[in-house]
């Protein structure tokens, strides 16, 4: 990344997306403070991540948590008289919830119960709580915890199951959730100008976020919802399930590899505890260190330890969204950079100059120097898992299969993988894949894989590959589909083979120059473009789609007579919706929607909304059902592209396909935890 | 022309400060008399409520007539009656007013109603314990109350929700306290409602953790009055001295001996506050406002009075006259205090001249140029001060008068300033009764004044004050379609239903004709449509509906008029989860399971997803209604995956086996589903061959619910390698699946015989370079030498190396005659002596 992406950020302000925590902060302060004198706080063990990125536990203890527990089966010791439950409406924990007061009322200690209920109050909860004899003893209120910052330009609800819930279960707690929260984003800074959608879900979104606007016109409305904000210019929904290739795929950027193969869990990542604490022996023996097998073993018996992977970190900055293969050569430059900066300090003659030494050395190259070793460390962790052969031979089927390359060979490559005993989620990552990409599997060869699968990973995966064929997600089909499918099944058939052409998904990678230039978003998966990101340059670097902008300038620069270009930057273009990409999108299944919310009474023009030229505008990109960390590295290069337009990117959380594989599954892989609850 | 306001000041500590008494209304003869009623005052300027106190003795003769029950009568500050209803309900222990003036009676069991000023209540109570114990007394402010049991334990209720009362701290009373008060939680430091008591000598403090006894001595107290800033306490002794201490009880700021008070006769009646630095006592047709230094003013009364303390003085009733008695305000005081040389009195003062044609006028004004927009400031607020609007006209006049001479000037104070005034005057009227001061309005908001006056059913000034101060009207026009719905009430002798559809649909084209009228507000019609179901007019409510557009809004009301369907209908269209689930819920608790079923299954796409969430609850909660769910809608694919998310938390074999089973029987019986019944066949097989096994092991081994390849795994394990071949052939699984499985399984226990035997057993289908590559990762370098000899032999160099066999490489090497692949290798030996063997290699082969 050259110094003028460094400016780029500097230049062009984000919103102030601290201010959701802040806000998150206050309303957790508020509710403690509701409750009078010292308490005991039970904690919901999903709630303490997204918890841990809004506050710490210092901050609890100073507005009187006295002891945290997490909200689980068996019984719950108390010193304190008030106990402060916080969890989300999950109907498993009435049952916990009531069995503990029921316990304490059994043993006669007297208590207050408080519950606090995340993001809202659930007439469900209380229904079921008031079944179970307890509603009487709790004060129910609600924590509206929403979207929390989770990097600069990063907003995420932190729901895990927002995928399974929506296209498996039917449960749209999730969107309504999304709404309210995009509501909230709206009355901190006005209304989306413009509002884009692809999907049916996105579709829905969308017309509750509308409903909302024109229902809060009250005595109370603020003026920002009003009139149309001057910080955005729209606001664009993408529905997970218009792009499931994507998160099918192997991610390739440092932090989407991390996440695939180490797991981050709310920006947190688990490292081997040696690692994330400095080691007392000097950092160079750790380059000599042998590398790989043994530390692939390792990983598992050491004690872990948390780290938080923060965009505050600066060389992380640099490194999270490089492409893999980048990455050792950026931590080489850091390195090097680092030990001639050690070396100019022994060159130092003056004790003024060795004090100025001494100073840097405390704060910046100290913290740099840390974060290069751990990096170092992450980048140690991963090479081996990149050179395993399930690893490879699954990115080798991939790249087939995007490129429709000989399926039926694919296939049985897919097969042999499971007669080699290779993980039940990256086989069956591979197997939508196959069925998406080529219009569903030979049904003969796919009742063949099928068996080969549950003899493999055990029948009780039966329900789960019933779910993947279901209508309403559709990724594990068979070709020709039964003649009985429903009609909604046949609609949305996907059109890989023209959209990798009309999209541009497949880049040639026949130069060698490739790995040096990021010229195109596809450089997120070595040359695959993720169809989410395409869709969103649709609306706001329509060029993009068509062209690699970097190769235009090399063509221009040869010219030496275009200056624009010279910059490297192009003016973002207005915001006109999906024009000149109506055709594209209509074959894409799903609702394609653009509104203009004008303000109330105005019938505004649909046409680009005029904005002055000077000031930059902010796209809200909203995942509903998740994005990828490759995503998000791809729109962060389309926001390096443009002046003028930054992206701000909301989510309903991080996936990866192995997370949504085994959220349909039902096998949540739990940490276990202590008794004692800690953030 | 009005009295000059200084007429109505009094002085108080040498002339330093003063205090005004302003009569707000003349109201000879329309109160009955105060002394022979519990009478609860409402703040800012709100009415009064009065009751019979029964403990006293009526001479015959008066005019009010004996009654048997209890009644309660409510008058606006200026003597108008306003309310009048009875009471039926057990006896009266207290009744107070809300923030929203709504008047809140409380009986000895532990009920408590809330009225509206039209006698309109809801009715709440205290709880059983409550009930049985009883409530001796209790303290009412205006988000809550507190009730002191027959147990002399103190139960706190937050807000007019009927929420659930909280008991406070024990303070372990033995007898009822000589009297206490509260803090309300707005005027205290933990933001928690804070319960003084007076026992014995001593008060004690009570909030919900615990009961401090502040070991005063001077007790006990009969009076305790906590000022509106809940910061001083002023408290008065059995033996008559006041004393007036912080409430934190650390400073002690006055003490006053009432018993000194000449004219004071019998006792003292009330202990208030007089906004937050004076205290009134009263006795019969006598107040004395005491004030910080102990020195006193005295007012005197015809008859008994009541006072009711305000945040900035303190209303005082006589039987002729409502007071105001407050403390001059610094604005007004600087500029009538005689002599003051305030700017704003001089530019007072320039304006007078000025309307004199006094040439003076020009000389003051060039005076004060320099704080003129200071004097204009002034004189801006002490008009918002004074009571007389012909008083207010003149300080605004002076304050015009002084912007003329400014060169910026931002009018906006003026202009607010006057259109509060228009307002304040025009409900200080008598007729409506609000002698609202400025300061008080600007604390409670105008829209707290609107709502006040839809409450007395003044919509039209209520309409014309919230379009005067653009406000939005929906509030007055909600309140008024309601009143109006209470009032059309269909007479019990129309004629018949005709009259009644006839009058319904004309309320609702009137009520819906004004709202267009006004410019089309967001007025929900729910609310109005809810107000009319309940009084009893469906008609009417299903007319008003139509006209909702929130659906959210519709669902209630359509639930409890038993529009079932369309309430589910409009949840779903909401996209409010919880909204589904609230009229699931309801249909759950009032339908049967059948027509339950039926209703959401014909709801066909459009309920659908009500349908799922249905399903999603009761795989969490009913299982037993899933399965009838799924069984009565002839879902057999669905009802299969329950029955088998069932057998896998199912512990018993058998009932493990019965219930795969039964989900075998589930896809069997749709065509569709071949495969899947084949599959859940081979699942049963396999639990039930997995039984057998284990009998085998004697139960030393567990195989229950391992898919095949683990069991596969753990016969090999186990060493029952021929019931691992016969797990391979009644499953028919593959070879190659097969022999990678026995790779492993026969590496993990390191049985490197039986995997040479293995491999020689046939042709291997996985080749040898599996073995091979299997064995170096598990870190059996040495053994996996012996199969690479049977891999192809391009490959063997690199594998040798792999194997850490650097000889065999070389051999390999030279065999071949492949000398890059010997440079290549040569690069990755771990030391060097192996490389010089190398290299020795190398050159031999030249």
């Amino acid at each position: 990344m050259s110094a003028e992406d460094q400016n780029a950020y500097e230049v062009e302000p984000l919103l102030d997306t601290n201010l959701l925590k802040e806000i998150s902060k206050k309303a957790l302060v508020d509710a403690l403070n509701s409750v009078n004198g010292s308490k005991t706080l039970v904690l919901d063990p999903s709630l303490a991540g997204p918890l841990g990125l809004v506050t710490e536990v210092a901050l609890l203890k100073h507005h009187g948590v006295d002891k945290m527990y997490w909200l689980e089966r068996g019984p719950l010791p108390s010193s304190t008289t008030n106990i402060v439950y916080l969890c989300r409406p999950m109907v498993n924990y009435v049952k916990i919830i009531a069995d503990h007061i029921k316990r304490h009322a059994k043993e006669s200690s007297k208590h207050n119960y408080t519950l606090f209920l995340v993001p809202r109050l659930s007439s469900l909860f209380s229904r079921l709580l008031e079944e179970e004899g307890v509603l009487g003893d709790i004060t129910i209120s609600a924590y509206n915890l929403q979207f929390l910052p989770i990097a600069d330009d990063v907003l995420s609800l932190e729901y895990e199951s927002a995928f399974r819930d929506i296209w498996v279960d039917g449960d749209e707690s999730v969107v309504y959730d999304s709404a309210q929260a995009l509501m909230t984003l709206q009355r901190l800074f006005g209304l989306f100008p413009r509002l884009l959608g692809k999907g049916d879900h996105a579709a829905r979104l969308i017309d509750l976020l509308m409903t909302h606007v024109t229902q809060s016109h009250n005595a109370s409305t603020p003026d920002t919802l009003s009139e149309p904000s001057s910080n955005f210019d729209s606001l664009i929904v993408i529905d997970r399930r218009v792009d499931m290739i994507t998160p099918l795929l192997t991610q390739l950027t440092y932090e989407g590899l991390i996440d695939e193969v180490l797991g981050i869990r709310n920006s947190h990542v688990e490292l081997p505890a040696s690692l994330v604490n400095p080691p007392s022996n000097p950092p160079a023996d750790a380059a000599v260190a042998p590398p790989a097998v043994t530390s692939s073993t390792s990983l598992r018996k050491e004690n872990k330890k948390k780290y938080h992977l923060s965009s505050a970190d600066s060389l992380f900055k640099k490194l999270r969204d490089l492409n893999f293969s980048n990455v050792g050569k950026q931590l080489n430059g850091v390195a090097r950079r680092l030990d001639e900066d050690y070396k100019t300090s022994l060159q130092s003659k003056t004790t003024a100059q060795l004090k100025d030494f001494v100073e840097r050395l405390k704060g910046r190259l100290y913290s740099e120097h840390q974060s290069l070793r751990i990096h170092t460390g992450i980048s140690e962790l991963l090479v081996p898992m990149t050179r395993t052969e399930q690893f490879n031979k699954s990115l080798e089927i991939q790249q087939n299969l995007l490129a429709s390359y000989n399926i039926s060979d694919q296939i049985s490559s897919i097969e042999d993988m499971i007669a080699r005993g290779a993980d039940m989620e990256t086989i069956l990552r591979l197997l939508c894949l196959a069925s998406i990409t080529s219009g569903g599997i030979k049904a003969k060869a796919l009742d063949n894989i099928k068996r080969e699968f549950l003899q493999t990973y055990g029948y009780n995966f039966l329900p789960l590959l019933l779910s993947l064929a279901a209508p309403s997600l559709a990724i594990l089909l068979p070709n020709p589909l039964a003649p009985t499918t429903p009609s909604a099944v046949l609609a949305s058939k996907y059109p890989f083979p023209s959209l990798r052409k009309s999209l541009r998904l497949l880049i040639d990678d026949n130069s060698e120059a490739l790995d040096e230039v990021e010229n195109d978003i596809s450089f997120v998966y070595s040359g695959y473009a993720p169809i989410s990101v395409r869709l969103v340059q649709c609306v706001a670097q329509k060029g993009g789609v068509l062209s690699n902008p970097a190769e235009k300038e090399k063509t221009s620069g040869l010219d030496g007579s275009n200056s624009v270009h010279a910059v490297g930057k192009v003016q973002a273009h207005p915001i006109v919706g999906w024009k000149g990409f109506e055709d594209i999108l209509a074959t894409i299944p799903g609702k394609t929607v653009d509104e203009v919310q004008s303000p109330v009474g105005v019938i505004a023009p649909l046409g680009g909304i005029a904005r002055p030229k000077d000031k930059a505008t902010t796209t809200v990109v909203f995942f509903l059902g998740g994005c990828t960390y490759t995503e998000i590295a791809a729109l962060r290069w389309v926001a390096r592209q443009n002046r003028g337009r930054n992206f701000l990117i909301a989510t309903t959380g991080i996936i990866t396909g192995s997370s949504i594989v085994d959220g349909i599954a039902g096998t949540k892989k739990t940490t276990a935890g202590s008794k004692d609850a800690a953030i | 022309m009005s009295e000059h306001p200084t007429t109505s000041w009094q002085a108080m500590q040498n002339g330093t400060v003063f205090y005004r008494r302003q009569q707000l209304y003349s109201i000879l003869g329309k109160l009955p008399d105060l002394g022979d009623y519990i009478i609860a005052g409402c703040r800012y300027g709100g009415p009064l409520a009065m009751m019979r106190d029964n403990t006293k003795l009526i001479a015959v003769g008066r005019v009010t007539p004996a009654h048997a029950k209890f009644q309660i009568q409510v008058y606006s500050s200026a003597g108008e009656g306003l309310l009048l209803f009875s009471w039926d309900h057990g006896r009266i222990i207290r009744f107070g007013w809300t923030l929203n003036e709504q008047l809140v009676v409380l009986n000895e069991e532990g009920v408590y109603r809330v009225y509206d000023l039209q006698g309109e209540y809801q009715q709440y109570s205290l709880g059983t314990e409550a009930s049985e114990v009883g409530i001796v007394d209790a303290r009412i402010y205006e988000n809550g109350m507190v009730a002191l049991t027959g147990s002399l334990t103190l139960l706190e209720v937050k807000g007019w929700e009927g929420a659930r009362p909280m008991n406070l701290a024990n303070p372990n009373l033995t007898d009822p306290p000589m009297s206490w008060a509260i803090i309300p939680p707005d005027s205290n430091i933990s933001r928690h409602v804070e319960v003084l008591l007076s026992v014995e000598n001593t008060i004690y403090t009570v909030d919900n953790l615990e009961s401090v006894d502040q070991r005063l001595s001077q007790g006990p107290f009969t009076h305790i009055s906590p000022s509106p800033n809940g910061k001083s306490l002023a408290l008065l002794n059995a033996s008559g001295t006041l004393l007036v201490i912080s409430s934190d009880f650390q400073r002690r700021m006055a003490e006053f001996d009432t018993l000194n008070v000449p004219s004071a006769q019998g006792n003292v009646k009330q202990v208030e506050w007089c906004g937050n630095d004076a205290i009134v006592v009263t006795w019969d047709s006598l107040a004395v406002l005491v004030g910080p230094f102990a020195d006193t003013l005295q007012y005197y009364y015809v008859g008994n009075t009541f006072a009711i303390t305000e945040t900035d003085g303190i209303r005082i009733l006589g039987a002729d006259v409502c007071d105001l008695i407050q403390k001059v305000p610094s604005s007004t005081l600087s500029i009538f205090r005689p002599g003051s040389t305030s700017p704003a009195a001089i530019l007072y003062d320039a304006w007078e001249s000025f309307s004199q044609r006094s040439p003076k006028s020009d000389e003051s004004i060039r005076s004060i140029r320099p704080e003129l927009a200071t004097a204009v400031d002034g004189c801006i607020d002490a008009a918002g001060q004074e009571w007389e609007p012909y008083w207010q006209r003149r300080l605004l006049s002076a304050a015009k008068f002084g912007q003329g001479f400014l060169d910026l000037y931002d009018p906006t104070d003026f202009i607010n300033m006057g259109q509060t005034l228009k307002v304040l005057n025009a409900v200080r009227f008598y007729e409506i009764g609000i002698p609202l001061t400025y300061a008080q309005y600007s604390y409670t908001s105008p829209t707290h004044l609107i709502s006040r006056l839809t409450s007395r059913n003044m919509h039209l000034l209520a309409l014309r004050i919230s379009t005067f101060l653009s406000l939005k009207p929906d509030v007055v026009l909600k309140h008024w379609a309601s009143a109006k719905i209470m009032r059309t009430r269909p007479v019990a002798s129309g004629t018949g239903k005709d009259a009644e559809l006839d009058s319904d649909e004309e309320v609702c084209r009137l009520i819906v004709d004004k709202f267009k009228q006004l410019g089309d507000v967001e007025v929900s019609y729910a609310e109005i449509a809810k107000r009319a179901w309940e009084v009893g007019r469906t008609g009417l409510a299903t007319k008003l509906l139509d006209h909702e557009k929130r659906a959210s809004d519709q669902v209630p009301l359509l639930l409890s008029m038993k529009e079932d369907r369309l309430a589910l209908q409009k949840a779903v269209d909401s996209g409010d989860t919880d909204l589904v689930y609230q009229v699931l819920l309801h249909l759950h608790k009032h339908l049967t399971l059948g027509s339950f079923f039926r209703l959401i299954e014909d709801g066909g796409e459009q309920l659908a997803p009500a349908s799922r969430l249905l399903q999603v609850y009761a795989r969490e909660q009913d299982r037993d209604m899933l399965r009838d769910f799924y069984y009565s809608d002839d879902r057999r694919v669905e009802s299969a995956v329950l029955a088998l998310e069932e057998a896998l938390h199912m512990v018993d074999p058998s009932a493990r086996i019965a219930a795969v089973k039964s989900a075998q029987k589930f896809f069997s019986e749709d065509k569709d589903r071949n495969f899947e019944a084949k599959m859940t066949d081979e699942y049963s097989r396999l639990l039930t061959l997995q039984q057998q096994l284990e009998a085998e092991a004697d139960g030393k081994v567990a195989f229950f619910g391992q898919s095949v390849n683990e069991t596969i795994r753990t016969c090999i394990i186990n060493g029952m390698l021929k019931r691992a071949d016969k797990v391979k052939s009644d499953f028919k699984v593959p070879d190659k699946r097969f022999w990678y499985t026995k790779l492993y399984a026969l590496t993990e226990v390191r049985d490197f015989e039986g995997l040479d035997a293995f491999s020689k057993s046939k042709r291997s289908p996985i080749g040898y370079e599996s073995f091979v590559r299997h064995l170096v990762e598990k870190g059996h370098s040495k053994e996996a030498v012996a199969y690479v000899a049977r891999c192809d032999p391009p490959k063997r160099a690199d594998l040798y190396a792999e194997c850490d066999e650097w000889r065999m490489v070389g051999k390999e090497c030279k065999d071949r005659g492949d000398k890059a692949k010997l440079e290549q290798l040569r690069k990755k030996c771990p030391n060097s002596l192996i490389a010089r063997e190398l290299e020795q290699i190398a050159i031999s082969m030249k």
